[in-house]
């Protein structure tokens, strides 16, 4: 099955960033051991004689056309809705697409998006023509008023950025699932290790975004491939029908003729 | 007059000359090579304005370039 991002089809689950590498050569590899076909990207200020961000943006063109993917800017560092709402801006300009992972932090401590601040940047942004995918908290009401603004696709955490720490609150999200079965649902942030990408999926969530859990594994390139085969047996697993959990044991083997049967009472 | 790019003040002498193209050039040794974007006092500014949008006294220039993100 294809994930269907803002009419877009691709063949896989997992949104990457390309941030934290030990280098650009393992980011590359890494990215293409994932499957991925959506590269996130920043805008920052830079020494213009270093000319680093030249090369990096180079170096992800040539992945992105190597994968037949798609750039999803960020609007990173961002803390009010006009910063996000110029930086979307901005970052439509040089990348070419009115995709933007909105992101507008409210706190410096644990990086908790500030959902007013998100709210009026997504209105503006969508009236101006964005395709936004909301960095958000597992918040369902923030997450129906995302969607209720126009956002098709909506990203609550899994836990705070880069603390890997996985599902905080698998309630909060499998209530999300279930009350919005119609938004296209990706886990972002905080997802530490492949169970809890498969876990995400096994809920009934479309795709995963994560960066740190891949590009601070020893092996980032082994870690992308656990990712991928994670998401597939997640997204197995969920089409498949889970079977609803028991209070009480039932035996497995059948007990009929069980040699021994209560020869002692 | 002096304005602030990326936070660095410059200078500036012969001010009806002040403009983003100008400003581009003490930023940049070669801007046409580089990709980037351009915001005047936190709100953007697309390429075919630049020869249009003169500044004056404080203005402040963000020149963002892209990098890695999550």
């Amino acid at each position: 099955m294809s994930l269907n991002l803002y009419g877009k089809k691709l063949n896989s689950r997992l949104l990457i960033g390309s941030a934290l590498y030990p280098s650009p050569e393992i980011m590359k590899q890494a990215i293409l051991a994932s499957g991925s076909q959506v590269v996130t990207l920043s805008l920052k200020r830079q020494n213009p004689s270093e000319q680093s961000g030249q090369k990096i943006w180079q170096y992800v063109q040539g992945i992105i056309a190597e994968v037949g993917g798609h750039l999803l800017p960020n609007t990173a560092g961002c803390k009010t809705a006009k910063e996000a709402v110029t930086l979307a801006k901005m970052s439509r300009e040089i990348f070419q697409t009115s995709w933007i992972k909105l992101e507008v932090i409210g706190d410096d401590y644990n990086l908790q998006p500030d959902p007013i601040e998100l709210l009026n940047a997504t209105e503006q942004l969508i009236k101006d023509g964005f395709k936004v995918l909301p960095y958000c908290t597992d918040d369902l009401v923030l997450c129906q008023r995302l969607y209720d603004l126009g956002c098709e696709v909506i990203m609550p955490w899994a836990s705070p950025i880069g603390t890997g720490k996985g599902l905080m609150n698998p309630y909060n999200l499998e209530t999300i699932r279930l009350r919005l079965p119609q938004a296209t649902l990706i886990l972002d942030a905080g997802i530490g290790k492949p169970s809890d990408a498969c876990l995400a999926l096994e809920m009934g969530y479309d795709a995963v975004l994560l960066n740190s859990a891949v590009a601070l594994a020893d092996n980032p390139v082994l870690m992308a491939k656990a990712f991928a085969q994670a998401l597939q047996a997640g997204e197995q697993g969920y089409m498949a029908g889970i079977m609803a959990q028991r209070q009480t044991a039932h035996p497995s083997t059948p007990t009929l003729d069980t040699p021994f049967w209560h020869q002692n009472s | 007059m002096k304005i602030h790019i990326n936070g660095t003040v410059y200078t500036i002498n012969g001010e009806n000359q002040a403009n983003i193209t100008y400003a581009l050039a003490l930023h940049f040794e070669q801007p046409q090579q580089s990709t980037f974007a351009v915001a005047l006092n936190g709100d953007f500014i697309g390429k075919d304005d630049y020869q249009g949008t003169s500044l004056t006294h404080g203005d402040s220039i963000d020149i963002l370039q892209p990098i890695q993100g999550g």
